[in-house]
């Protein structure tokens, strides 16, 4: 990997996950939207950087959608019930999990192979997608299908009880 | 040590592995800390790309004979089904919620 990659990677790195920072703290829904966009674009590059340029786009298109969808003036909000104790006791959780996937990642160095495939790698992965693991295509298509319905099936439940 | 050269600062396994442990991580305190279930909603898409990070990056460093695409494969069903997930949520909570 050349160094213009591994500066990618890392830029890339910090921008994803200081929009994560933001996802999780901001309290304003457009600045929250905002932070989520910027996952995407750093998420978007770190795929890049691992050559993976479709997955780049379509996680960036992915996580323009969501974060329109919370910035949106159609955004609802609906409190928990959960008391603090319990947000508190899920944040150490969190802490905790952060440390278990640090370290394993740490003694992640077992394996190393060689790359063999391009930067965008289209046919090779329509090809696994459609014809390869044509079921499991089918399946997310089917999950997107229900929520959409669902999704428009719920709006449309309170505009009529309006 | 003497007569070695910098070291190289190249991204490897081990810190894609780092970046996804951190947004998974996130994506759980998201979801845990928030107080409005529609904001911990926004953790599901961070978890999920942590996740596909982990994938391309296995995919990209460590991933021997065979198509080499399935991590990527994987991540860009990740992304799709976050998004689903996100506008069912925000969908369900349209209807039950206040502005």
């Amino acid at each position: 990997m050349d160094s213009l990659h591994a500066i990618g990677f890392y830029v890339s790195s910090g921008v994803s996950l200081a929009g994560g920072l933001g996802v999780a703290l901001l309290t304003r829904r457009g600045w929250r939207g905002a932070a989520l966009g910027l996952v995407g674009l750093g998420l978007a590059g770190i795929y890049l950087s691992l050559s993976a340029g479709y997955a780049a786009v379509v996680a960036l298109v992915c996580f323009a959608g969501c974060a329109l969808m919370f910035a949106s003036p159609q955004y609802r909000r609906v409190d928990a019930v959960v008391g603090p104790l319990w947000r508190q006791l899920g944040g150490v959780a969190a802490a905790l999990l952060l440390a278990v996937l640090a370290y394993s990642a740490f003694r992640g160095d077992f394996a190393y192979a060689s790359f063999y495939g391009a930067t965008f790698g289209t046919a090779n992965l329509g090809r696994l997608l459609f014809a390869h693991d044509a079921l499991a295509t089918e399946a997310v298509a089917v999950l997107v299908t229900a929520a959409l319905v669902g999704a428009a099936a719920a709006w449309r439940a309170r505009d009529r009880a309006r | 040590m003497a007569g070695e050269g910098p070291r190289e600062v190249s991204p490897d396994l081990v810190a894609a592995l780092f970046v996804a442990a951190g947004l998974v991580a996130a994506g759980v305190f998201t979801a845990a800390w928030r107080r409005e279930l529609t904001a911990a909603l926004a953790g599901i898409p961070l978890m999920f790309a942590g996740a596909g990070v982990a994938f391309a990056a296995i995919a990209r460093f460590a991933a021997s004979g065979g198509p080499q695409l399935f991590g990527q494969e994987f991540a860009i069903l990740l992304a799709i089904a976050a998004t689903a997930l996100v506008a069912l949520g925000l969908g369900i909570a349209g209807r039950e919620g206040s502005r």
